[in-house]
């Protein structure tokens, strides 16, 4: 077994670890006692998607499904499923409510990147900064939209 | 040495004339055409002309009836590729590992993935897919739907105690040294290693597989997801591979923008490494206090795009939200602060006698050593190796930007995390002059869904080392393949070879310093 | 035999097990507090008020889960190991004066300082041997050198602790601690040199920072408690943290003049616990310290720390203090 000596510090022999370490004693300490206390987040922080049925473009989900270029004025009149096709986690799923295609949202798939949000082209999805989401009923993490107003869980 | 890449071009049109194709300006300076095993001879005839010559990563492809293979080769200012085709039915050609021994992991992967033989390099077992996979079944062929593999049973169990005197210490796949599972298999002599083995793959989730099924936006979010700490890096590799194909005109602030996220992340990513080291080491302050530092940045990047880890800021044609002026001053406060703890932990790091004790002289891989096995990063630039893709081919906005690159000489563990420590002072410069030199206009530009027939490659400087991507499309609105070489992937044999000789003890400090990442390596 | 109902009590409740439990817990308390705020963090905070009584509920925690025995393990020696290493460390403690008088005696009786150090040399062997009995790789290298680390480091310690005994010319803790008293200063005065370098080695002894190189976690995995779980493992942590509550009580009785303080107003036998546990309190306070303030050491520093800078000034300090007892303290 090769003996390695324990090398002398070239410098100072007090390391600079003596006086942070015990000026740390009577600071307050770095942590941020959730979940009493809440972190402050951004404006913009990528939370939960909030859906607004009324603004949203789907009337008549045809079969066949056209891909088309990103171009809002020409999305206006045509059958639109962007945010379905859009979603990297597959978590928007197209169901019929009160006789129109509406999209659902799968909260258990979702990976909060709000490309819904930029996809859609008439901002029928906001994004919030809502994060505590943990629940004990998987079901209940599904956005059904709601015919009469907004989104309901 | 030549420096220059055309000199290389002309050495190989007067080597080989008509027997080669020379494609100037695809896949990086040029793509060569072989056939009938030459690849060899120019790939010799690289080395000789240029000393850096490397190996970064071997794309397999499935051409229907055949199965290509491009080298993708990085000298020292020029990057090439060498490609080579194999028919299905005899997929053999000849293995260049002992020319490159870097090149060990990428055909063993090619081999697993596609069933490309390389003769001279056999591969025993699997290496990335695991145990119970069925034989002849290559996952990455277009024709295997991997849905509808029947997996076979489990292997049993290799056994711990080979004979009396050594013993076989296995490191992993769970264990507090290493972040993410892997196994290594070492075997000790009393308390000094004799040998290592890697097995991984226990990360791997398929995604250059996944990638092909799914549209070119949905792809930005699955790169992204390769890696966690990576992740900017990984889904700009991917972007910026696209965009080479679809040559939209970024706009010089989305290409402003994009550079500070990059900075961002190599800020974040270097101060987990060094407290992370501290760790392995067993001290825990040193651990604490890098981590409780840590923290405003990764508020920032909360700040600039929305989340912590995951910022989903790049996409085709430039960054997706804008950076507010009233964002601005915080980002400089932060900096200011982070610039003001430096000394004192650049002072630990050199002045800590236990730091020292443990980090010097340990783990040491020489400059050759750095070149043959084709490391990449920290690693690389510890043992006096100067490779730094944002010098070496600089986008987006690096070529405007003045900054240092670190080299230290040693080459031991304690070089490579003064090289991190030291990046840390030239990322804080970076944001701050691409904060003060920030130009106005649009952060975006509309790109089609439709990605014409093409290939391209792209390198980008993650925190690790140099990320490779290389995208083929072809018409559709999903990518034909996607390859990734990862940085991690590139420095695990230098590990290999770095732990022969030394403590037990020595070999988790020596390991954080190469600083891996498991997702990376397996995908 | 008439049953004795004080003895009993004593030995039960105070100075006996109760208190060492009771202390024990508390010492890890103002481990892990002192050891989080120098770290910038908050410690324990919920369970009791300010996380008095995490260190309880971890006990009970790990007493509640299920114990699994590897299938290799040897049977007996894994199930009694930590048991019997608790149990002579709590042992040990039971000689050591707290409130003037120690649990089994009134006095003591010459030799109890051999007799103490050797119970804690069979505890840190009992350790040893419950590594060495998992049958694991892991524990297997570990328990190897927790016996590399204990043994070597005992010789100075053994040595270092004569030095009190022969400045106070007995080898019988009670003589040691009042001999601090009432015939001369504390001996961290008299002897400094031996202090620090007894400080040093009970750190060693204690496997704490810098010396904390069995129990490495990031490369043992859990080193000797790796295939430990429940109660056993409940014991095998509380036969730790009575080792440093030992270590820091040697301290206090060897060099810091024990229980024996000033005494204010009655009721000596409150005042000098009281004393007994403040002092001790500040050497695991320093102790603590010094584990947060060093990365670790590997096995061959430690090794050629002990052998080549250790022992020799073991012995230097030894001859030192002979020779300051016979010629330079008479004088003063």
């Amino acid at each position: 077994m090769t003996e390695k000596k324990t090398k002398k510090p070239r410098t100072n022999p007090l390391s600079p670890m003596w006086k942070r370490t015990a000026s740390s004693l009577f600071k307050k300490p770095a942590t941020t006692k959730y979940p009493f206390v809440k972190p402050k987040l951004p404006d913009d922080f990528r939370g939960k998607p909030d859906y607004t049925i009324r603004t949203c473009n789907m009337i008549d989900l045809s079969g066949t499904q056209r891909q088309f270029e990103f171009d809002v004025q020409k999305l206006v009149n045509t059958h639109c499923t962007v945010c379905a096709r859009d979603c990297p986690a597959n978590a928007i799923e197209i169901v019929e409510v009160d006789g129109k295609q509406r999209p659902q949202f799968d909260l258990n798939k979702c990976i909060f990147c709000n490309q819904c949000v930029e996809s859609c082209p008439r901002n029928a999805i906001k994004g919030s900064t809502e994060y505590e989401l943990a629940t004990t009923d998987k079901k209940s993490l599904i956005i059904k939209p709601n015919p009469n107003g907004d989104a309901k869980q | 040495m030549t420096n220059s890449d055309v000199d290389i071009v002309n050495v190989i049109e007067s080597k080989f004339g008509s027997r080669v194709q020379i494609q100037p300006g695809l896949l990086g300076t040029a793509t060569i055409h072989t056939s009938n095993g030459l690849h060899r001879d120019v790939i010799k005839a690289m080395i000789e002309a240029d000393e850096k010559t490397g190996i970064t990563a071997i794309t397999g492809l499935d051409l229907g009836a055949n199965l290509g293979l491009i080298y993708h080769i990085h000298t020292a200012k020029g990057f090439f590729g060498i490609k080579a085709e194999v028919p299905k039915e005899n997929p053999k050609i000849q293995t260049i590992n002992d020319i490159i021994p870097g090149a060990t992991f990428h055909e063993l992967e090619v081999t697993d993935l596609f069933g490309v033989v390389f003769e001279g390099n056999p591969l025993a077992g699997h290496f990335l897919l695991s145990e119970n996979w069925p034989e002849g079944i290559f996952p990455l062929r277009k024709d295997v739907n991997p849905s509808e593999v029947k997996l076979n049973p489990s292997p049993p169990q290799e056994k711990m105690h080979e004979d009396k005197k050594t013993v076989k210490f296995i490191i992993g796949p769970q264990h507090p040294a290493l972040l993410e599972p892997e196994k290594f298999s070492v075997t000790v002599d009393g308390e000094i290693v004799t040998k290592v083995e890697p097995r991984i793959g226990y990360v791997h989730r398929g995604i250059e597989k996944s990638a092909e099924s799914r549209t070119y936006i949905q792809d930005i979010y699955l790169v992204e997801r390769v890696c966690g700490i990576c992740n900017p890096c990984h889904a700009y590799g991917f972007v910026g591979a696209v965009e080479k194909i679809l040559k939209p005109d970024v706009p010089p602030r989305a290409k402003y923008l994009r550079v500070i996220a990059l900075e961002l992340n190599r800020l974040h990513s270097h101060m987990l490494t060094l407290g992370h080291a501290g760790l392995e080491i067993g001290y825990e302050t040193l651990f604490q206090y890098f981590w409780r530092d840590r923290e405003p940045i990764m508020d920032l990047i909360e700040l600039t795009s929305g989340n912590r880890v995951y910022g989903s800021l790049m996409t085709i044609g430039g960054v997706r939200r804008d950076l507010k002026d009233t964002d601005i001053p915080k980002i400089k406060t932060v900096m200011a602060n982070l610039r003001s703890k430096l000394p004192f932990y650049r002072k630990v790091y050199t002045d800590e006698p236990s730091i020292r004790a443990r980090m010097q002289n340990e783990g040491v891989l020489s400059r050759e050593d750095a070149i043959k096995l084709g490391v990449v990063g920290p690693v690389a630039r510890g043992s006096g190796y100067d490779i730094d893709v944002r010098k070496d081919e600089p986008s987006e906005a690096y070529g405007e930007i003045p900054f240092k690159e670190i080299v230290y000489d040693s080459g031991d563990t304690w070089a490579r995390m003064n090289v991190r420590m030291d990046e840390l002072e030239q990322s804080i410069n970076i944001i701050e002059y691409a904060l003060d030199h920030l130009p106005k206009g649009p952060f975006r530009v509309e790109v089609p869904r439709y990605v014409p027939a093409g290939e391209a490659v792209n390198r980008v400087e993650a925190p690790r080392g140099e990320l490779f991507y290389y995208v083929k499309g072809n018409g559709t609105a999903s990518p034909e393949r996607v390859k990734i070489r990862t940085p991690t992937y590139a420095n695990i044999p230098a590990f290999l070879k770095t732990a022969i000789g030394e403590n037990i003890a020595d070999v988790p400090p020596n390991f954080v310093s190469l600083d891996p990442c498991f997702s990376c390596t397996d995908r | 035999m008439a049953v004795d109902f004080w003895l009993i009590a004593r030995i039960l409740i105070f100075p006996g097990f109760t208190f060492i439990l009771l202390l024990t817990l508390f010492c890890d308390w103002v481990e892990r507090k002192l050891e989080a705020r120098i770290q910038n963090r908050v410690g324990p905070l919920v369970a009791g008020p300010a996380g008095l009584f995490q260190p309880i509920a971890d006990f009970i925690k790990l007493l509640t889960k299920e114990e699994i025995d590897p299938r290799d393990a040897r049977k007996t020696i894994f199930k009694f190991a930590p048991l019997a290493a608790f149990t002579i460390m709590v042992f040990a403690m039971y000689f050591l004066p707290v409130d003037g008088s120690s649990v089994i005696s009134a006095g003591g009786f010459n030799g109890d300082l051999i007799v103490i150090l050797t119970f804690s040399t069979i505890a840190s062997f009992l350790l040893f041997l419950s590594g060495w009995a998992s049958s694991n790789p892991y524990g297997t290298i570990s328990s190897a050198r927790v016996l590399t680390q204990f043994l070597g480091f005992d010789i100075p310690l053994f040595i270092i602790a004569l030095t009190p005994a022969f400045i106070a010319g007995s080898l019988s803790i009670f003589a040691i601690a009042s001999y601090q008293t009432t015939k001369a200063l504390p001996f961290i005065i008299m002897a400094p040199w031996a202090f620090v370098l007894f400080l040093i080695t009970i750190q060693a002894e204690l496997e704490k920072d810098p010396f904390d190189v069995p129990d490495a976690e990031s490369e043992l995995v859990g080193g000797i408690e790796t295939e430990y779980t429940g109660a056993k493992l409940a014991f095998l942590h509380l036969t730790r943290d009575v080792q440093i509550v030992f270590g820091a009580a040697l301290v206090v009785e060897l060099f810091l003049g024990g229980p024996y303080g000033p005494v204010i107003g009655g009721l000596p036998a409150f005042w000098y616990s009281l004393w007994f546990v403040l002092k001790l309190l500040a050497v695991v306070i320093v102790t603590e310290y010094i584990t947060t303030l060093f990365a670790r050491l590997r096995i061959d520093q430690v090794l050629s720390a002990n052998w080549k800078i250790i022992l020799p000034l073991a012995v230097v300090s030894l001859m030192l203090t002979v020779a300051m007892i016979t010629w330079v303290y008479p004088l003063v």
